[in-house]
């Protein structure tokens, strides 16, 4: 029994058949569900996709990233340049931009992941407004007027198969000696270092995905909107992914696809309070924070609670406290 | 640990707060159009899209104003073709994402005849394809830049466009006045801005001025000592924005504190609001904008719908108020003439518009449904007012 | 040549003002390590009721700038209270998207209570030009300059040689132990968003002054450079706050005068980037080893 589970040749298998299912399910949904809700999903899907990303960073590895929505700029244009200027197909367009991003989150990651804690965070920010005022002022982007024409390529199917895959992997990394190592990283830098963990290999790994997350989430962006502009990829975007993860709880992957899903319907459901909707979402941010403060999911250990209810406890072996 | 006293004390505390201000500055919210009338028939129902609040709420509410001033007064009239007119707002707050849920929202759930919005250009690309495909006429009242209209026949637009009035304005200034050493000023942040000053730059060209200075600024910023400064060291003979009135008033407010006392500023619609000489005082007079309308010479509808919206909203209507107004207007006569409120019938009426007298200019629309506004205005700030300077005609084809 | 003086001193005005909301993040910051988002918001409240207490109710400039300079302090307490005070023992992240809630509501209630449009200021004083050999200066450049110079003097000398400053400064340097030795804890940080609020406030109305316009979003971006200017002078020092905003504003206004305008922003956090990687502490912060 332990032995097939392990293999991974099944393992490889079951992934496989998991997305045929979810891209058939989807295929059947979109035909079935009313628009609005459908295009719900949409954005549903890229949002959970751009928060994982960004969970695995700040989450699990604890670097506190204020520069996510610059990643997801980077994955936008260079898709969009790919899909329209280059003419190349859809699937390239969203691995091109995914690639993109992971290449500027490396190059970034280096020199500015020596910096800790705050540190980082303001130059994370700093570089998202850097890579803003850049895209303004470009030629090929189209500059503050945006990049027009880009095609309405994505489709249901292919965001809920790329949002299911995103979340089979990061649960898979979770678990690996990488993912580990990522927590060591977040946990104690310096013990972790000392034990041999090479923080900044780490460190740039965990950006380097998440940055490819952003970017893969970047391109369905803008094949979604079919018009980019960099307005789009502000300061603020960056913050709303962050509200994402912490709200569901940080570092737990359950709790930032929870906290995707909330906060990206959420403007729908305030949405009869007209005036006011900002508003509230302000107070619901505060309160949420007061009540609980470790997100909705925080120190919820998922895995361990199906096991537990499993009767398998005692054979997993616990995971690190959030 | 755990004291829930405290956190739910402090939880209630800003409940409580929330409630005195939602009940202390509601009243100037609510929907419009549902007027007590008991009215047995299905309303017509408008949706409006555009941004509440965030950073682009000006233009948003500007529209907003305009519409519900033109909703409440058909609803007055009996409405169109005896049904209400029921007018839906939603708050995109200027995101994509959201002008995308949202214009799905109103064609397949609130099953809207027609959607007006949004103000952006960059809005209504995204929000204009998915209304097109659906069948739903879309008629933004503020975007002015490319690609629009293309995008299929149910998408329209009531603003006036740069493409004519600008080159008309530098023709002038440097012909007539004989302006020829020009400092430019875009605002880079913004497409509005990018987009008329390339065609004030091609113009200027054209008529034989010279761009001498070129600064750069953003929207939203406040300090432009140091561009002012810089032009002028250049001392142009005229300053060109491309740009709206907020940041127009206080470049202005900085050109006169450094001593340049006559220098003009000349810029697009965008210039055009109470607001300018509101900001900037005494420092904008002789600021020189097109127009579609000239609140000197108002045709009377003009001075009709000013006057009523001055007593009813105790401000002079700005030019997204007016579009909006004229967009809300438009619709409704193409339906009545079209005899329904289907927008497959009714936007092929829409589109055969010629000159409709709105609020804000002559409208017509060309055989691509593009919008023509002639006259095009000249205007000129003169002690806090804006007067006529010269009318110029634009062809009609 | 001339430009250029006339330059630095176009810089100097601005970067005060950096400099004024700047001190705030870093006192808050030296003290509990919370990167307040909303302190843009409460510069931008300063700014309103400065702008309120002018039009409507006429008075003169000193008590506008007192007035908003109360109102956040009143606003600071209240923020520390109702959003920080309930969370100082958990994670510091949910800290920092409480004060991003705080943000969006003090944002959202502005639009609400009084429109979304820029506001001009009124004139509270004439203002002249004076010119010195080749360059130009306004009073308003000289009220801003003089009135930031004051308060950061004040502030230090606070910090330096009252009681409560130096209980601030111990309880930067060790809650824990400071609260032993008899410090109130809970009363130091209400004091440090007091001052650190009131700086913001002062910040707002003197803005509001000088730029004569006012707006509901004013303060996310002002707040972002303030908070990078602190960050460049190194968080948690005073002086360091004061370099970092003077910095900031001479570099943005000599961006303009060699011609990259359109970069304008991406140089002032370019540069940031660029210290941080060479100092990481900032150019006067002090290097604190992790012990463990």
């Amino acid at each position: 029994m332990r032995n097939i589970k392990n293999n991974w040749l099944v393992q490889v298998i079951g992934f496989v058949l998991v997305l045929i299912m979810t891209g058939l399910t989807a295929q059947g949904l979109s035909r079935i569900m009313p628009p609005y809700y459908l295009q719900i999903g949409f954005f549903i899907g890229i949002n959970v996709i751009m928060a994982l990303g960004l969970n695995l960073i700040a989450g699990a590895t604890g670097q506190l990233s204020l520069g996510h929505s610059a990643f997801m700029s980077i994955g936008a244009y260079a898709s969009a340049i790919a899909t329209v200027t280059l003419h190349l197909p859809f699937p390239v367009g969203i691995l091109l931009g995914g690639l993109a991003a992971c290449l500027f989150g490396i190059v970034i990651g280096f020199p500015t992941l020596r910096l800790s804690g705050d540190y980082l965070a303001i130059a994370t920010l700093g570089f998202a407004e850097i890579v803003r005022v850049i895209f303004t002022n470009m030629q090929i982007t189209g500059g503050a007027i945006g990049f027009l024409g880009i095609k309405n390529l994505t489709t249901f199917p292919v965001i809920m198969i790329l949002t299911v895959a995103m979340i089979a992997v990061m649960m898979w990394l979770e678990n690996s000696r990488n993912g580990r190592a990522m927590l060591a990283v977040r946990e104690d830098e310096i013990a972790a270092e000392s034990v041999g963990v090479n923080i900044t290999w780490y460190k740039i790994q965990a950006f380097a995905i998440g940055s490819f997350c952003a970017g893969v989430g970047g391109a369905l962006f803008a094949h979604t909107t079919t018009f980019i502009q960099p307005t789009d990829f502000g300061f603020m975007k960056s913050i709303e992914f962050l509200n994402m993860v912490v709200l569901g709880g940080l570092g737990s992957i359950p709790g930032t696809i929870i906290g995707s899903v909330v906060l990206t319907t959420a403007p729908e459901f305030l949405r009869f309070m007209a005036n006011y909707r900002m508003l509230v979402y302000g107070l619901l941010l505060i309160i949420m924070m007061i009540f609980r403060p470790h997100g909705l999911l925080g120190g919820f250990n998922f895995r361990q609670a199906i096991s537990r209810a499993l009767f398998l406890g005692r054979r997993i072996r616990q995971g690190a406290k959030v | 640990m755990f004291k829930p006293n405290r956190k739910v004390l402090v939880s209630l505390g800003v409940i409580l707060s929330l409630l005195l201000i939602v009940t202390g500055c509601g009243g100037q919210s609510g929907t419009a159009g549902q007027t007590g009338t008991t009215e047995t028939k299905e309303p017509i129902k408008i949706g409006f899209l555009g941004a509440k609040t965030g950073n682009t709420a000006i233009y948003g509410l500007g529209n907003l104003k305009g519409i519900k001033f033109a909703v409440d007064e058909l609803n007055q009239k009996g409405g169109i073709l005896g049904h209400q007119v029921q007018l839906i707002e939603d708050d995109d707050v200027g995101a994509k994402d959201q002008a995308i849920n949202i214009t799905n929202k109103f064609i397949t759930q609130d099953k809207v005849n027609a959607i007006i919005g949004d103000p952006l250009t960059g809005l209504t690309r995204v929000a204009g394809q998915i209304a097109n495909s659906k069948n739903t006429v879309i008629m933004s009242a503020g975007c002015t830049g490319p690609n629009v209209v293309e995008i299929g026949p149910y998408v329209f637009r009531d603003t006036l466009l740069d493409s004519v009035a600008a080159p008309a304005t530098m023709k002038y200034i440097i012909q007539e006045k004989g302006w020829k050493k020009i400092a430019m000023i875009i605002s880079k942040n913004s497409d509005y801005s990018v987009g008329v000053s390339a065609v004030f730059k091609q113009a200027i060209e054209a008529n034989g001025g010279s761009v001498i200075d070129e600064e750069y600024i953003q929207d939203g910023d406040t300090d432009f000592s140091a561009q002012v400064t810089k032009i002028k060291a250049a001392n142009p003979d005229v300053i060109v924005f491309g740009g709206y009135y907020t940041e127009a008033a206080l470049i202005m407010k900085k050109v006169r504190e450094v001593g340049m006392k006559d220098i003009a500023m000349v810029g697009g619609d965008g210039l055009q609001s109470e607001d300018l000489v509101k900001i900037g005082g005494s420092a904008v007079d002789g600021v020189i904008s097109f127009a579609g309308f000239s609140p000197e010479q108002p045709t009377p509808t003009t001075q009709k719908f000013m006057d009523a919206f001055k007593a009813k909203n105790n401000e002079l209507p700005d030019l997204f108020a007016a579009n909006g107004y004229d967009a809300m207007m438009i619709i409704a006569k193409a339906m009545t003439d079209a005899n329904s409120a289907d927008p497959v019938k009714f936007k092929d009426t829409l589109a055969q518009t010629k000159n409709y007298e709105g609020v804000s200019g002559t409208i017509t629309f060309k055989a691509n449904h593009e919008v023509i506004k002639s006259p095009v205005y000249l205007l000129q700030v003169k002690d806090g007012k804006f007067e006529l300077l010269k009318k110029v005609p634009v062809a009609l084809n | 040549m001339k430009d250029l003086m006339q330059q630095l001193i176009n810089g100097l005005a601005l970067g005060s003002i950096y400099a004024l909301i700047a001190l705030g993040y870093t006192m808050v910051y030296g003290i509990i390590s919370l990167i307040n988002f909303a302190y843009g918001e409460i510069y931008m409240f300063g700014a309103f009721t400065g702008l309120i207490l002018a039009a409507t109710y006429k008075t003169n400039v000193v008590v506008a700038l007192l007035g908003g300079m109360m109102l956040s302090l009143v606003l600071g307490v209240l923020i520390e209270r109702v959003a920080y005070k309930p969370l100082r023992r958990s994670s510091r992240l949910s800290a920092l998207i409480s004060t991003i809630g705080v943000s969006i509501f003090l944002s959202t209630l502005m639009v609400l209570l009084k429109g979304p449009n820029t506001q001009g200021f009124p004139k509270l004083f004439e203002n002249k030009v004076y010119a010195i050999g080749n360059f130009q200066i306004t009073i308003y450049q000289i009220v801003i300059i003089g009135v930031a110079a004051f308060l950061m003097l004040a502030l230090h000398l606070f910090v330096t040689y009252t009681r409560t400053g130096r209980a601030m400064r111990a309880t930067a340097q060790d809650q824990d132990a400071a609260g032993l030795m008899g410090v109130n804890i809970d009363r130091i940080i209400a004091t440090t968003f007091a001052i650190g609020s009131s700086l913001a406030g002062a910040a707002g109305v003197l803005a509001g002054i000088y730029f004569n316009a006012v707006q509901p979003y004013m303060g996310t971006m002002a707040g972002l450079k303030a908070f990078a200017a602190a960050v460049l002078g190194g968080i948690g020092s005073i002086p360091g706050a004061m370099l970092g905003g003077l910095m900031i504003g001479l570099l943005e206004v000599l961006s303009v005068t060699v011609n990259l305008s359109e970069y304008k922003d991406a140089f002032a956090f370019g540069i940031l980037i660029l210290v941080l990687l060479v100092k990481p502490s900032g150019i006067m912060g002090q290097k604190i080893n992790k012990k463990v």
